[in-house]
């Protein structure tokens, strides 16, 4: 018994619990996934499922597409977001907080609903469902990703230094080039990060918003992995879709370091 | 600003104008069936109208329908055509396709047949239903008289105020020139900023507005009623719904708990580690927050395929504690650095029991922490899709975000989720203008 209190006096061990959740639950799941790869239905190893994705033009279409459209979103969630950081963030700006208040209030209804609603409206307005309210969907709903960061790098910034550049004659087109973008540029960053990752992985929204015209690489993943002969397949698509998150999350990983990640 | 908030409630107004306006909506249900069904017979008012034709059929390849528009003085004048088509399959597993189709009626008199080239319809046909939507199109016209008139008010008071000036002396009209500048700019941020919530409230305006009405189809007024609401709190509603809301709430709920209770620890745990371990475990913990919801769902479908257990209920919450319990590890360890190490220490020395000192030291420091986390477990679990939708398995379980992705693949909404999600708008609304208001009465102090 005492040797028991011991152990638990000792408050590191205090996280075991959840280190053995998290390996059961985050870990393993993770590399069944990579293990369902690379076997095929009846658990045999086999390279078959990856030749086939290599070979499966639909799959590799519907990935560049994915890819292509992720991109562009994140462009235009860039290029509506940060002037709207941008003015948020001014020093003479009176109500900051209630404004990100506004921004924010949208996400606690339910982002479907909120689509379902989207597809209404492009009805109500004559609009064709398609492409472009493909587009307008995905930013309409990750437009706050990218505004929240980008907000919270330029209200954090320290104004002497913009002031130090039109003290030194710099114009304010040259001081916002020179010196607050590059400042605000960990915020940009991440708020890529978090634009990118969930375009490039969603599979509800583009089937709402397009009628089931338009399938991203999520929807494609979806339909595989619920069919239970394609199941290996299916393990393969969300690999590479792994590699792709993989990838951003380590481009975002810039500025996880000011931020101080843990502790 | 003040007028930029009057344009906002007028955009509102136009809104529920028009939508008053858009009524005439035609639920047409297929009378006969046979090689050549007639959907509808249009009125003769409808010449020039939009129409918005839905059609589900059990199993149909493609192929095999078709609409035709056509009047009686031409039996087949127009091409045959559909917009869109797209499946879904029901809860009892039957494979449904459904066809849309946005046309114009162009003649008086005209029809919408739906033809079937292969077998008889009776065959396939089981729900029918053609919509005809009166067009709302003239919805650009209110926003391009809004847009005119706003233009013409700006333009007179610009050239009032240019012969104000003339009058004036250059110092003067320079100093002017400066000031005006800067308002421009401040006036121009500002209605960016509100052009951009108009965007982002636009839907959801649609669906508070729409709240107010009985119709089954979202964006068509039938009278104001408070039906959907009285449907909702006296459980008339869909029952399909009310297990939704009720499993929503139960599984948000015990993730929130497991994940507060086992965050809490694992943070202190955490903190007490060396710098090594403290790294490795705290990558362990980003690794849930990084992976899109579709990678963790999936990973946990497969885990649990791979066990052989069924889901349902319990697999969901295991998920949600996955991806909520980082998030609680999060908010709780700032809390902790904040607080003096020593003080559980002392209380050990003192002589309290480990459990003694968490309860009477630990926690009174630790719990505005342990709070945000789990109010932010619980807002996380509400809101999540894609892993509840690999998880919940198919035992007919559904949250709210399942059951609504499910309704809307059908291509229709249950109608009280319209005043469900308004009373959680406001209700979130007044909470988050509370807290605004307590903040500054506080900064005052």
């Amino acid at each position: 018994m005492s040797k028991v209190v011991q152990i638990f006096s000792s408050r590191r061990t205090w996280a075991w619990p959840y280190i053995a959740f998290m390996a059961m639950f985050v870990v393993l799941p993770l590399v069944l996934v990579a293990v369902y790869a690379l076997t095929d239905i009846n658990g045999d190893f086999t390279l078959r499922n990856f030749a086939k994705f290599f070979t499966h033009s639909e799959a590799i279409q519907t990935f560049i597409y994915s890819l292509v459209i992720a991109v562009f979103n994140t462009a235009i969630c860039l290029l509506i977001g940060y002037p709207a950081a941008y003015i948020m963030a001014q020093e003479d700006f009176k109500t900051p907080k209630v404004m990100a208040m506004l921004f924010i209030l949208p996400m606690w209804i339910n982002f479907l609903l909120r689509t379902v609603a989207t597809v209404e409206l492009f009805n109500m307005c004559g609009l064709p469902l398609g492409e472009g309210a493909l587009l307008f969907g995905l930013c309409y709903d990750y437009l706050p990703f990218m505004i929240y960061p980008i907000y919270n790098t330029l209200q954090k910034m320290d104004n002497s230094l913009v002031e130090a550049a039109q003290d030194l004659g710099a114009n304010r087109w040259t001081c916002f080039w020179k010196v607050i973008v590059p400042l605000s540029m960990p915020g940009v960053y991440s708020g890529i990060v978090m634009v990118f990752m969930p375009t490039v992985s969603t599979f509800a929204i583009a089937e709402l918003l397009t009628h089931n015209n338009i399938k991203l690489f999520g929807s494609l993943i979806q339909d595989y992995i619920t069919t239970t002969d394609l199941l290996n397949y299916g393990a393969v698509l969300s690999l590479v879709l792994l590699i792709i998150i993989a990838m951003t999350s380590f481009f975002g990983d810039h500025d996880d370091k000011e931020e101080g990640g843990l502790v | 600003m003040r007028r930029i908030k009057l344009l906002f409630l007028g955009f509102l107004g136009s809104l529920v104008t028009v939508s008053a306006q858009s009524n005439l909506t035609y639920e047409l249900h297929v009378g006969t069936t046979g090689e050549n069904t007639v959907l509808a017979n249009f009125p003769e008012s409808y010449a020039g109208e939009k129409i918005n034709i839905k059609v589900s059929v059990e199993s149909v390849t493609f192929s095999e329908l078709d609409f035709i528009f056509s009047n009686s003085q031409h039996p087949i004048a127009n091409s045959p055509s559909f917009d869109s088509i797209y499946s879904y399959t029901d809860e009892i597993g039957t494979f449904w396709t459904v066809w849309r189709s946005n046309k114009e009626i162009k003649n008086r008199g005209q029809r919408v047949m739906v033809q079937n080239a292969y077998k008889t319809f009776e065959e396939y046909v089981r729900t029918h239903t053609a919509v005809a939507k009166r067009s709302t199109g003239w919805i650009w016209f209110v926003f391009a008289g809004l847009l005119l008139i706003a233009g013409i008010v700006y333009a007179c008071v610009i050239i009032y105020q240019r012969r104000q000036e003339k009058l004036l002396t250059p110092v003067e009209q320079e100093t002017l020139r400066r000031k005006r500048m800067g308002l421009r700019r401040h006036y121009g941020s500002q209605l960016y900023l509100w052009l951009l919530l108009l965007v982002l409230y636009a839907p959801i305006a649609l669906i508070a507005v729409f709240s107010f009405t009985k119709s089954k189809i979202l964006g068509n007024w039938t009278g104001f009623s408070f039906d959907l609401y009285v449907n909702l709190f006296t459980g008339k509603a869909d029952a399909g719904l009310n297990s939704a809301i009720w499993y929503t709430v139960v599984i948000a709920l015990i993730a929130a708990v497991v994940s507060t209770i086992l965050g809490t620890l694992a943070a202190i745990g955490i903190y007490n580690m060396r710098a090594r371990q403290r790294k490795m475990v705290s990558l362990l913990n980003s690794v849930p927050m990084i992976n899109p919801d579709i990678i963790t769902g999936i990973s946990l479908f497969l885990l649990f395929v791979a066990l052989g257990v069924s889901q349902g209920l319990a697999t969901v919450c295991i998920a949600h504690v996955v991806f909520c319990t980082p998030y609680v590890v999060l908010s709780v360890l700032p809390r902790l650095s904040r607080m003096n190490p020593n003080t559980y220490e002392a209380a050990l020395d003192l002589g309290a029991t480990p459990a003694q000192a968490l309860r009477m030291v630990m926690l009174p420091e630790l719990w505005p922490g342990m709070l945000s986390g789990f109010i932010l477990a619980l807002t996380l679990s509400v809101d999540d899709f894609g892993v509840t939708f690999f998880t919940k398995g198919s035992g007919g379980l559904e949250t709210l975000s399942t059951f609504i992705y499910s309704d809307a693949r059908k291509g229709g909404l249950t109608p009280e989720l319209r005043p469900l999600f308004t009373i959680i708008l406001l209700v979130m609304l007044s909470v988050l203008i509370y807290i605004n208001i307590r903040k500054s009465k506080q900064e005052e102090k």
